[in-house]
């Protein structure tokens, strides 16, 4: 006789396979199992055997019910038991699976994502899933010749993934699904599910309201499922196998399914681990940097796309990590032949830079321009130059996404400093480069256009401004002189272009508009008669029309002025000298500039009538009749000799006999500092040096004095007077 | 209990076109199907032979051969233990490539795996290349070397059961001592399979 279980596992199949399971003998047979647990495993391995010699035979009814049965047995089983049984289920699935029938291949995949969603509390841990993964990954593409059959097996292969995934991603201890040897197949296989659907090209359809077994729409859920389970160590052996199969099945250009990859991998993925994604992603960039610039630009462009979204989570090294890297491709596009392509790709790359920058708070995005800025060569070979205009171009774009609030922590003294060192030493085009980056940080309230050329109807222009605060006060006080030394630097410089002069009247413009108040008008109104003084002065070689140009900024400045800070004599001053510069002819030294002027107009810069210019002492009285505090106009006067000395226009006084002995500078003790490389850095040497140092400093200070003695005594009182007292300085040249 | 004694994981790799499927087809379905399509990823077989009363199932993953699916079938590759590279005697770029595709095997199949070539469609007429060409790079290259017909089911029977021989001979070595006794059995056997058109060079 045979045993009991074998019996009532015989009586759930009908005589006739279309009959079905035989409902009340198999709640028996539930039953029976729920008693006694212990026979499960035998019960599984008998309805296994029964069902191999009915596949072999192809009686493929009655491997549907005993799949049915196993399933029943499965739900009903306790937790604690159903690792006996799990053997002979799984067993059977895979010889369902091994099948060439599509039909008990998908009831197969039916069967194990039940399973697959049971939680079992003990899974057991010598369970592989090799094969599943191998069999569901070769379902995925499967090309049988029915369409409709095609779709169900690829639909049921990534059921059966997302299954696989489901059971061993929770627990450690199961199999590693994270193992390259299995990401290698599913990815691929969920990708190219994906790819050749249009689903995703339709943003604005739901994905809900579409076909539920549509593949693409299943394989998108399961990549998401499976990201959003990846901690950090495996956002790697996931992106590998997604970025190989973008480059072997030349899913780059055109990117719009890469675009659509990676924006669902990086919604889905843990955020603190976004940034990884970036990461491998610009790892991928570098390993491409010998394919065709339009890989790389739409490499980039994906790249722009998502970087967004990790921004917010980078913290500290790794966002200059990314510029860093971003950086390094801009430095490297510079070096290669530059065709279109490649400057797309140098676009594609700054774009992304500004992409990500965008999204960074804004004390980080100085942090940037800093970065940024010391990356810039100081160079002047070609290359270099290249490279200089691509950087501050990078620059430029984050300059636009920053919102500037103070000066003083918009223009770190890391930033301002090498950023008029590049005026200077690159060519115009740097330093118009420069003057856009300007005009952006310092434009805060969008007057930018309204100035991005000299005019005299400022009145009409709408400017918007509101009073200066006091730390822009002064950092202007601190920078100013250094600003303007640098601008009048560039104006003076021979090769100068009108749209340059026009670039610099914008920034000089914005500063005015930004920053002028009642303690830095002097050094301004200064600085606008110094161009003046460029314009006639005989030691540049400014061509005619250049020097006209000028003297057209300095009007408009002039009418500017006035118009920001209120002062009526002033305002009455520019109005009387434009009138008659008008009256006289002299459309040419009055705004619009011109690249040329015709013949008939252009009498020698050299020879304009006095009453044309603009009159330094006039400028003072306007000043003192609004009466504006003098001595912190002298202030900012007495510091003036140091860029008239380096523009090169000589001014009456403005370097100080005194100054040129050098007695009162600090730095005149040259005995000390010669010492040091002479002497071996000991114990001993320190000592001889201390010993020494205040002999020395003894009989340099007492030649000091006697210099500064002698110069008193010396020199006439005029020229005492002259050169120390600063009131008598202001009145003298303003 | 198990159906089987031996289970066995054979990979079929090579140039687009040159008749992996059909081989598979043939042997586990002794069909030769007119017109078979490119195959899309990999494809999966099961086929159980019986050596010797021992009952041995081979599962058999046919791989694309295209390009672009090269990801997906290299991760195949791993865990095989017989590699069936196939090349088309009629047409030299197919045969050109092995190279390629033993530099591929190297790096991602394991070192001990089978190796085996076989020349398919040798009921062409437009043979390009000679039998010895290829018995000389299977011979360099330390594989097994077989010409096949799938078309007209020359030696594709053979090359399975061969396979499934060595494979077997292989995994008993390894077993424990008591298989000793069959050993002697099964070595001259598998000599007797790599007669004439089968040569092993080691």
């Amino acid at each position: 006789m045979r045993p009991r279980y074998k019996r009532l596992v015989d009586n759930i199949f009908p005589q006739l396979p279309q009959d079905g399971l035989v409902k009340s003998n198999m709640e028996k047979l539930v039953f029976y199992s729920l008693s006694s647990p212990e026979k499960l495993d035998r019960i599984g391995e008998y309805l296994f055997q029964r069902a191999s010699r009915d596949i072999s035979r192809k009686r493929n009814g009655f491997v549907v019910i005993a799949m049915e049965a196993m399933d029943q047995l499965l739900v009903a089983c306790h937790a604690q038991t159903l690792n006996l049984f799990v053997e002979s289920f799984l067993r059977m699935i895979q010889k369902l699976l091994e099948s060439t029938e599509p039909d008990l291949q998908v009831l197969a995949t039916q069967s194990f994502v039940k399973f697959a969603n049971i939680e079992e509390d003990t899974p057991s841990y010598h369970r592989r899933y090799d094969f599943f993964v191998s069999k569901f990954s070769s379902m995925c593409h499967s090309n049988h010749s029915n369409p409709e059959v095609r779709i169900t097996i690829r639909t049921a292969g990534i059921r059966g993934l997302e299954g696989v995934i489901r059971k061993t991603v929770a627990d450690d201890l199961v199999e590693n699904i994270w193992e390259a040897n299995h990401m290698d197949k599913i990815l691929p296989s969920l990708l190219y599910n994906m790819q050749d659907s249009k689903y995703y090209k339709d943003e604005t359809g739901s994905p809900e309201v579409e076909d539920k077994n549509d593949p693409a729409l299943l394989a998108d859920a399961c990549i998401r499922e499976l990201v959003s389970r990846a901690s950090f160590g495996h956002v790697r052996s996931v992106l590998r196998p997604v970025l190989r199969h973008f480059d072997l099945h030349g899913l780059w250009v055109p990117n719009s399914f890469a675009v659509h990859t990676f924006r669902i991998i990086m919604c889905s993925i843990q955020s603190q681990y976004s940034y990884a994604v970036v990461e491998s992603l610009m790892s991928h960039l570098d390993e491409n940097s010998d394919s065709s610039p339009k890989i790389r630009t739409s490499i980039t462009h994906v790249l722009s796309k998502i970087i967004a979204i990790s921004a917010e989570e980078s913290v500290g090294p790794s966002v200059l990590e990314v510029i860093n890297s971003l950086l390094g491709h801009v430095r490297m596009s510079a070096s290669k032949v530059s065709d279109t392509e490649e400057a797309q790709y140098r676009e594609a790359l700054i774009g992304c830079l500004g992409e990500f920058t965008a999204h960074l708070p804004d004390y980080q995005k100085v942090e940037i321009m800093v970065f940024i800025m010391s990356k810039i060569p100081q160079g002047n070979s070609r290359d270099d130059s290249r490279l200089q205009l691509m950087l501050l171009k990078s620059l430029l774009t984050v300059g636009k996404r920053y919102t500037n609030i103070a000066m003083n922590t918009t223009f770190p003294v890391s930033l301002l400093d090498p950023l008029l060192r590049l005026c200077l030493s690159g060519g115009i085009d740097t330093a118009l480069m420069v003057q856009g980056i300007l005009h952006v940080l310092l434009d805060r309230h969008s007057n930018a256009e309204k100035l991005s050329r000299p005019t005299l109807d400022v009145a009409d222009a709408g400017l918007a401004f509101e009073p200066c605060s006091r730390s822009d006060t002064i950092f202007m006080r601190k920078f100013g002189e250094e600003i303007y030394t640098c601008l009048l630097e560039i104006l003076s410089l021979n090769d100068v272009t009108v749209e340059c002069i026009e670039s610099i009247y914008t920034t000089l413009a914005l500063i005015a508009v930004e920053l002028l108040t009642a303690h830095t008008i002097t050094a301004y109104l200064t600085m606008v008669y110094s161009i003046q003084e460029i314009a006639l002065s005989q030691n540049n070689s400014l061509s005619f029309p250049r020097r006209y140009n000028l003297h057209a900024v300095v009007a408009a400045l002039l009418v500017l002025v006035p118009e920001i800070m209120q002062i009526a004599p002033l305002k009455e001053y520019a109005g009387k000298l434009i009138g008659e510069r008008r009256s006289a002819g002299a459309a040419h030294l009055l705004p619009e500039l011109l690249v040329t002027y015709p013949g008939e107009v252009t009498p020698p810069a050299f020879q304009i009538p006095v009453n044309l210019l603009v009159d330094q002492a006039v400028l003072g009285e306007c000043l003192q009749a609004a009466g504006l505090d003098t001595t912190v106009m002298t202030r900012s006067l007495t510091h003036r000799h140091s860029w008239v000395e380096s523009t090169g226009v000589t001014m009456r006084g403005s370097v100080t006999d005194l100054n040129s002995t050098d007695v009162e500078s600090a730095n005149s003790t040259p005995g000390l500092p010669r010492k040091y490389p002479e002497e071996e850095l000991s114990f001993e040497a320190m000592k001889r040096v201390l010993a020494d140092s205040t002999e020395a400093t003894k009989e340099e200070e007492k030649q000091k004095r006697e210099q500064l003695f002698n110069a008193f005594r010396n020199t006439t009182f005029k020229d005492i007077v002259n050169n120390n007292t600063v009131r008598f300085q202001v009145v003298i040249f303003i | 209990m198990e159906d089987y004694k031996f289970l066995f994981k054979v990979v079929l790799v090579g140039n687009a076109g040159v008749g992996k499927t059909c081989l598979v087809r043939r042997f586990t379905q002794g069909l030769f199907p007119p017109g078979q399509g490119a195959t899309i990823g990999v494809d999966f077989m099961i086929k159980t032979v019986e050596i010797g009363n021992e009952k041995i199932k081979l599962q058999i993953w046919d791989t694309a051969g295209q390009e672009r699916f090269r990801s997906i079938t290299q991760s195949y590759y791993r865990s095989a233990h017989a590699l069936i590279l196939v090349y088309d005697i009629s047409c030299q770029p197919t045969f050109d490539c092995l190279t390629d595709w033993l530099r591929e095997i190297e790096e991602y199949a394991s070192s001990k795996v089978l190796r085996v070539l076989v020349g398919n469609k040798i009921d062409r007429d437009d043979r390009e290349i000679p039998t010895h060409v290829g018995e000389d790079f299977a011979q360099r290259h330390n594989m097994y070397y077989l010409e096949t017909s799938a078309k007209e089911s020359d030696n594709v029977e053979r090359l399975f059961m061969q396979i499934a021989a060595e494979l077997m001979e292989q995994a008993r070595s390894k077993e424990l001592p008591r298989y000793d006794i069959n050993s002697q059995n099964i070595n001259r056997r598998t000599t007797t399979i790599g007669d004439s058109c089968c040569s092993r060079s080691s």
